[in-house]
C-alpha cells in the first residue's frame, strides 16, 4: 500500500511535469480566455469605425409614402429614443454622400409605406438596424392604418404593444436548460476519458519499451504498479480538469458576464448538480477505461502495437458514445436501449449521464448503477493487474487472447 | 548468511524452462551463474526476485524461504532498464524509496553512490543524455544504492571501458569483502574467474556443472604439460625419443615458439618427464600442468545442449 503511493505520486508528478500537458492545458486555459474576450475584442476592433458612426446623431428620413406626416418621426423617435431623428427632402445621391461623409448615422428611403432603402456606411453580419427598421415601419404603418379607419393613434399604439405574460412550472428536467450543457459535458467526459486512458496506456508502453520495467517489477508488486499509475494519472488529469473548469468560470463570471451574449451565457448554463454528475461519472468511467487500456497496453512491446491492442476498446467506447448522442438527439435519452446502457459498465458512464441530466431517474437507479461500475472497477483493476504482470515481462508479438486467458488461468 | 535454490522447476506454457534447478551462494563470496543464451539465468534470477513463482522449489535464505520485505536484494537487470526521460537523482531516489528506504537516506545513499561512480555531475542531467557506459554505472548505483545483502548482477560489464570496469571491479569486490551474496551472471568468463569462487552451468534448464572454480579444474585429469624453455625443439625430440611409450603428442606451441606441449598417456608419469628432462640437463624456465581455462569447460559443458 505504501509502495502503491509512492508509485502514485510518481506518476502524478511525471504527469504534472510532462511539456505535453503543461502545453496542452495552457493552451486550454488560453483558448478559453480568448473565448471569452473575444467578442470583446471584436467590437472593440470595429469601435473606430463602427462605433463612432453608431453615435452619430442623425438619421435621416426621405419621406416619400406618407407625405411628411408627424406620425413618421413620432414613431421612428419611439423606436430611437437617442438619436435626432431628421426629415430630409434630398436626392439619392446626396443622401449617399452625406452618409458616406458621416453627417448621418443612416438614411432611409421610404419608396412606399412598405418599401424602403436603407443607406449605411458599412454593414455587418452583426447589423441589427434593418431588423429594428422593419419594426418601426410595420409600426408605423399599422398606426397610420388604424387612423385611417378611425381609431386615434394612442389607441391602436394600445392594441398593437399588447404582450403576453406567462410562467412554465416543470415538475421533471427541464431540458430546455440542460441540453446544451450535457451535450457539452458528454462530449468532454468522452474526450476526457479517452484522452486520459491513453495516457495510462502511453505510459505503461514507454516503461516496458525503455525496459525500466524490469528494475520496477522487481522493487514493487505489479498491483501496486498498476494501481499507482492508473489513480496517479487520473488525478493528474482531474487537475488538469479543475484548472481548465476555474479558468471557465472565473472568466466568464469576470469578462464574460460582459463581453458574452446573453443567450450564449444561458446556453451554457451548467447546473451544480450536473456538474457534480459528469465528475462522478468521469471518475468510474476513467478507471473502467484506463484498467482495460493499462492491460492490454503492458501486453506491446512497441507503442506501433498499441493500437491494435486498444482498438477494441477504443470501438466499444466510440459505440456507447454514439448510442448516447444519438440517444440525446432524437430525445429518448429514457429509451430500453439507453436503460439497458446504463447498466452495463463500460457504456454506463455516458449513458447514466446522460440520463441523469435529461430526464428524471430515480435515486435507486443511480445507485444501482454506480454499484454496477463500481464493481466493474474493482473487478477490472484485479483483472487488469493479473494480465499486467503476466504482460509487462513479455517481448515479442502480442499474445492471442486465447493465450492471455491460457496464462490467466494459469495463474489462478 | 546462505541463499539456497532448492530443486526449482518452472515452466512457461509448455514449454520448461527449469528443471530441478538447485544452487547455493553464501555470503562473502560470489557465485558465477553461467549459460548460453536461453539457458535459464534470468529466469532463475527472477524467481529469486519474486517476480516469477516457481511451480515447484524453494528460494531460501538460512533454511528459511526468503522474505524480500526484510531482506534487501539489488538487481542489476541485463536489459538496462530506467527512465531515459527522467532527471538521474529523481528515479534513484524514487527506486530506492520503493524498496522501503526513507526519502533523506534514499537522498543521502544517491548522492553517496554517484560520488562512488564519479557521477555527481550529471546527479541533475536526464539518464539519456549520458553515454552507453555512464548510464551503466547510474544503473549500477540503483542497484546498489538499497545497501543490498544480495547483489545480483546480468552481465554488469558489457559496454564499459576498461577504466570503468576497473571501477566496477574495485565496487564489487567491496561489496563482497563487507559480506554480500554475490550473484554474477555473465558470458565474459576472464571476469567471472576474476570474482567468483563458485560456478554453476545452466545447460537448458538444469544445472550440468557446479562447484567451486579450483575443484572443477582439478578434477581434469592433469596430463598435459606445459613447458617453457629456450631448446623446446630439443626437448620435443628428446622426450619423443626417450618416452614414446608414455607420450601422445610433444608439439611446439604455434603461437609461442618458446613453449612445448606434452600431453601424457597418464597423469601419473608427470614425475618421470620432470626426471627425465632433468638428466637431459635441458635448461627449464616453466613448467607446469595444464588447467582447461573456465571457457573450455563452459563450451565443454554447454555444446550439446540447446
Amino acid at each position: 500500500m505504501k509502495n502503491m503511493i509512492k508509485v502514485l505520486k510518481f506518476e502524478y508528478l511525471t504527469c504534472i511535469k510532462n511539456k505535453a500537458f503543461i502545453i496542452t492545458t495552457s493552451i486550454f486555459m488560453a483558448l478559453i480566455l480568448l473565448m471569452t474576450f473575444l467578442p470583446g475584442i471584436i467590437s472593440s476592433m470595429n469601435s473606430k469605425d463602427n462605433n463612432s458612426i453608431d453615435e452619430l446623431p442623425v438619421i435621416a428620413v426621405s419621406d416619400k409614402a406618407y407625405k411628411g406626416d408627424a406620425v413618421v418621426k413620432k414613431v421612428l423617435e419611439k423606436f430611437y429614443p437617442r438619436k435626432e431623428i431628421k426629415l430630409v427632402d434630398e436626392d439619392v445621391d446626396t443622401i449617399k454622400s452625406k452618409v458616406d461623409s458621416f453627417e448621418y448615422r443612416f438614411a432611409v428611403i421610404l419608396d412606399t409605406p412598405v418599401t424602403y432603402t436603407y443607406v449605411t456606411k458599412n454593414n455587418s453580419l452583426m447589423n441589427s438596424d434593418t431588423s429594428t427598421l422593419n419594426l418601426a415601419l410595420t409600426d408605423l404603418f399599422r398606426t397610420v392604418s388604424f387612423e385611417q379607419y378611425g381609431i386615434p393613434s394612442d389607441k391602436a399604439e394600445q392594441i398593437l404593444n399588447t404582450s403576453l405574460s406567462f410562467q412554465t412550472i416543470t415538475t421533471g428536467v427541464d431540458q430546455t436548460k440542460n441540453y446544451w450543457s450535457t451535450y457539452i459535458l458528454i462530449m468532454l467526459l468522452y474526450m476526457a476519458i479517452i484522452m486520459y486512458g491513453q495516457m495510462v496506456s502511453q505510459s505503461v508502453v514507454s516503461e516496458k519499451n525503455t525496459r525500466a520495467m524490469e528494475m520496477l517489477i522487481t522493487c514493487a508488486k505489479p498491483s501496486h504498479l498498476m494501481f499507482g499509475k492508473v489513480i496517479g494519472s487520473g488525478l493528474a488529469g482531474l487537475t488538469q480538469l479543475v484548472l481548465i473548469t476555474a479558468t471557465t468560470l472565473a472568466s466568464i463570471s469576470t469578462i464574460g458576464s460582459q463581453s458574452i451574449p446573453k443567450e450564449i451565457l444561458e446556453f451554457i448554463n451548467f447546473p451544480l448538480s450536473t456538474v457534480l454528475y459528469a465528475l462522478l461519472f468521469f471518475i468510474l468511467g476513467y478507471f473502467i477505461y484506463s484498467f482495460l487500456l493499462g492491460a492490454l497496453s503492458s501486453l506491446a512491446s512497441r507503442s506501433e502495437d498499441l493500437n491494435t491492442l486498444t482498438a477494441p476498446v477504443m470501438m466499444l467506447f466510440v459505440i456507447a458514445f454514439f448510442i448516447v448522442i444519438m440517444a440525446v438527439n432524437s430525445d429518448s435519452v429514457n429509451s430500453t436501449l439507453m436503460v439497458v446502457c446504463s447498466y452495463i459498465p463500460f457504456t454506463a458512464p455516458i449513458a447514466m449521464f446522460a440520463r441523469v441530466s435529461l430526464a428524471d431517474v430515480s435515486v435507486i437507479e443511480i445507485s444501482l448503477s454506480v454499484v454496477v461500475q463500481l464493481i466493474s472497477v474493482y473487478l477490472l483493476g484485479m483483472l487488469a493487474a493479473a494480465i499486467y504482470r503476466i504482460g509487462v515481462l513479455m517481448y515479442g508479438n502480442p499474445p492471442k487472447p486465447s493465450e492471455i486467458i491460457k496464462l490467466l488461468k494459469a495463474r489462478l | 548468511m546462505e541463499l539456497n535454490i532448492q530443486n526449482v522447476c518452472k515452466s512457461f506454457r509448455d514449454k520448461e524452462v527449469l528443471r530441478d534447478v538447485s544452487l547455493t551462494a553464501y555470503s562473502g563470496s560470489a557465485l558465477g551463474l553461467l549459460g548460453r543464451n536461453g539457458a535459464g539465468k534470468t529466469t532463475t534470477i527472477r524467481i529469486i526476485m519474486g517476480v516469477f513463482y516457481p511451480d515447484s522449489g524453494d528460494v531460501l535464505v538460512d533454511g528459511k524461504p526468503l522474505d524480500r520485505k526484510k531482506i534487501r536484494i539489488g538487481y542489476m537487470p541485463e536489459e538496462r532498464g530506467l527512465y531515459p526521460k527522467k532527471i538521474i537523482s529523481e528515479q534513484l531516489i524514487y527506486l530506492a524509496m520503493l524498496r522501503g528506504m526513507t526519502k533523506p537516506d534514499a537522498k543521502t545513499a544517491c548522492d553517496k553512490w554517484l560520488e562512488r561512480m564519479g557521477m555527481s555531475e550529471y546527479k541533475n542531467k536526464k539518464l539519456e543524455t549520458l553515454s552507453k557506459g555512464n548510464q551503466q554505472k547510474i544503473q549500477l548505483a540503483a542497484t546498489l544504492m538499497c545497501d543490498p545483502q544480495i547483489i545480483i548482477l546480468d552481465e554488469p560489464f558489457s559496454g564499459l571501458d576498461p577504466v570503468n570496469a576497473m571501477l566496477l571491479k574495485d565496487v564489487i569486490r567491496e561489496m563482497i569483502s563487507s559480506g554480500a551474496t554475490v550473484l554474477f551472471s555473465s558470458h565474459q568468463m576472464n571476469y567471472i574467474e576474476e570474482f567468483c569462487n563458485n560456478i554453476a552451468i545452466l545447460n537448458s534448464g538444469s544445472v550440468v556443472l557446479d562447484g567451486k572454480i579450483n575443484d572443477i579444474k582439478r578434477s581434469y585429469p592433469r596430463d598435459r604439460i606445459e613447458i617453457t624453455s629456450q631448446q623446446c625443439a630439443g626437448i620435443s625430440e628428446f622426450v619423443l625419443s626417450r618416452m614414446s611409450d608414455m607420450i601422445l603428442s610433444a608439439d611446439i606451441d604455434t603461437e609461442q615458439d618458446d613453449t612445448v606441449l606434452i600431453r601424457l598417456k597418464n597423469a601419473d608419469f608427470k614425475g618421470r618427464l620432470m626426471t627425465e628432462l632433468s638428466s637431459g640437463g635441458f635448461d627449464i624456465d616453466c613448467f607446469k600442468v595444464c588447467e582447461p581455462s573456465l571457457n573450455d569447460i563452459f563450451v565443454e559443458y554447454t555444446e550439446a545442449g540447446i
